[in-house]
């Protein structure tokens, strides 16, 4: 039988763990996610989207007949000059699934409803909801699409160790890479993901990157690693790709600003821009 | 009198309830809530013009920028040549970021993101800004690259002494330019020796709005300009986050210091009556 001491001792005890279990559920308690704080950059570079392969050709994208025609139309016109498929020049978004190439200093912020994946590059910041919701009937398309989330226990010990993304709705035009292997028209893409932490090495991430889209034969499966920056305080680049840049378009031309602050070709024999709405005076007074 | 043994396990006790959970989780109950998707609250009524930086002012001449008479002529250069059809000093108008202060008109929707060290404001808008608020207790770096948004530094205080935090004090310096302080051009000081200081927290009376006491000290001005930008938090769950690309449409572009349109037909146009056409010299071949 207790005796009134040891009733007060549990009254105490009871009252200690209300106390806590009130906290916790106040609080969020990011112990249950992985550290993935700090900067993060990947991991040989961001030019190949199959990082284990060579960029271009060599990336060796299944294709369908039609996209591969496309593609090597792409590369004839960037070998004299032109931009071909991929239009980031002008400094439009990369897009999905280009922009886990990792083009610039990463950063991922865990929140309970969203994790903020935020990059230092053109247009890259994405949100994955992880908020339990189901997809939207309709969601306006975009170059980085509609991102959702579920983090999962894979190792059963009670934390969560990945995070399973799937992303829809697209527009384009978007490319895998800046050699220009083309995403389909139709913007039907699904891009799947396993964002996960190395075992051994806690400051190595990895995101298995599975595309499907109807440009190819199949389903595209790439391993990409990012490498996180041992700088507990890094410095985060700003940049504004329209800064300093120098292409020009004008309909469907490119064209570039000298440094002179003139326009000029971009491939030989490119004809100029059509002047068609400048009057003759103004066009006569133009040095030639 | 309780006994030894009682006494020891009482310790035991409270020590391992002390170290269960409580301690590691992030208690964002000790911040305001800041949640959700936040736009620019609506203009007092007779209030016109895009974006003002003072809200509570017409933009233009209205706003009674205390500028330095030098600034204040550029200002009417930005003025006139805007009235002609250029895009006068508005950086905006070359998809160039607004920086700061400009870009907490919040031309478009804002997230914020509060952790223990830093507070992140997400707007999509010209330029993908997630503007870093460091809350760590570091000190102003040495040196630090330039930005448009600057580099902030923050902490948290508890004016009402109630024990939770709910002011965020803010410093932040280190710009680069052409910054303005609003699209009619209102122009920050080419040196951008800017420093701003803001007082940000919840209204008293009304916990879905949000205040942005903003002080600049710049040297295009003759005294600090303090005004009070608010936010009106939008009631909808699961907000929509529009993705804004400056690139894509832009039917502005430029060619050294000039401006031009690019026509529905993909021809160039002048902005301005009388305005010369972009030199061509460097074009071998003419226009059709």
């Amino acid at each position: 039988m207790l005796d009134r001491n040891s009733i007060a001792f549990v009254a105490v005890v009871l009252t200690l763990g209300a106390t806590a279990w009130t906290s916790d559920a106040r609080a969020w308690d990011d112990a249950l996610y992985p550290d993935l704080k700090g900067q993060w950059r990947v991991v040989g570079g961001p030019m190949r989207f199959d990082p284990n392969k060579p960029w271009g050709p060599g990336q060796e994208a299944p294709l369908t007949p039609e996209y591969q025609a496309i593609f090597e139309a792409n590369l004839k016109a960037q070998a004299v000059g032109g931009q071909g498929t991929t239009p980031t020049y002008t400094c439009l978004s990369p897009g999905m699934p280009r922009v886990t190439n990792g083009y610039g200093q990463i950063e991922f912020v865990v929140t309970p409803d969203t994790t903020h994946v935020l990059v230092q590059h053109i247009h890259d910041n994405r949100r994955i909801f992880t908020d339990g919701r189901n997809w939207p009937a309709d969601v306006e398309p975009s170059f980085l699409g509609y991102s959702i989330g579920k983090w999962v226990d894979a190792d059963g010990d009670g934390r969560y160790d990945q995070l399973e993304v799937e992303t829809r709705y697209f527009k384009g035009p978007r490319a895998f890479n800046s050699s220009g292997i083309p995403l389909h028209n139709d913007n039907q893409t699904v891009v799947k993901e396993r964002i996960f932490l190395d075992r051994s090495d806690r400051d190595l991430l990895h995101n298995q990157v599975t595309v499907t889209d109807n440009a190819l034969t199949r389903p595209w499966t790439v391993s990409k690693r990012y490498r996180r920056e041992p700088d507990r305080q890094p410095f985060w680049r700003e940049v504004n790709c329209a800064e300093n840049n120098n292409h020009v378009e004008i309909g469907k031309e490119n064209y570039m600003m000298s440094a002179d602050g003139l326009l000029m070709p971009t491939r030989k024999d490119q004809r100029p821009p059509d002047l068609r709405y400048f009057n003759a005076e103004a066009t006569g007074a133009v040095k030639r | 009198m309780l006994n030894r043994i009682l006494i020891s396990a009482m310790r035991l006790t409270v020590a391992l309830l002390m170290s269960v959970g409580v301690a590691a989780a992030f208690d964002d109950s000790q911040y305001p809530n800041l949640k959700g998707q936040w736009i620019r609250e609506r203009n007092p009524a007779g209030v016109t013009g895009q974006g003002p930086f003072d809200p509570t002012k017409s933009w233009g001449h209205s706003q009674q920028a205390p500028l330095t008479p030098e600034y204040r002529a550029k200002f009417e250069e930005s003025l006139a040549d805007q009235a002609e059809g250029g895009p006068g000093l508005w950086p905006g108008a070359r998809c160039l970021p607004p920086g700061m202060p400009a870009m907490m008109t919040n031309f478009r929707p804002m997230e914020i993101i509060v952790k223990p060290e830093t507070t992140w404001i997400l707007i999509d808008h010209i330029h993908e800004t997630h503007r870093r608020i460091f809350t760590d207790g570091r000190r102003w770096p040495e040196w630090v690259e330039p930005t448009f948004d600057g580099y902030s530094i923050g902490r948290w205080i508890d004016t009402d002494g109630d024990g939770r935090f709910d002011t965020l004090e803010v410093e932040t310096r280190h710009f680069k330019g052409p910054r303005t302080f609003e699209p009619s051009g209102m122009p920050l000081h080419d040196d951008s020796q800017t420093v701003i200081m803001e007082r940000i927290y919840l209204d008293k009376a009304d916990p879905n709005l949000l205040h942005d006491e903003m002080t600049v000290i710049d040297n295009a001005l003759t005294k600090p300009w303090t005004v009070d930008k608010k936010f009106r938090r939008v009631n909808e769950a699961r907000p929509y986050w529009p993705e804004d690309i400056c690139a894509e449409g832009q039917a502005m572009i430029h060619v050294g210091k000039e401006t031009y349109w690019v026509a529905g037909d993909g021809n160039l146009m002048p902005v301005k009556k009388g305005q010369a056409p972009p030199d061509l010299r460097y074009f071998k071949q003419s226009a059709k």
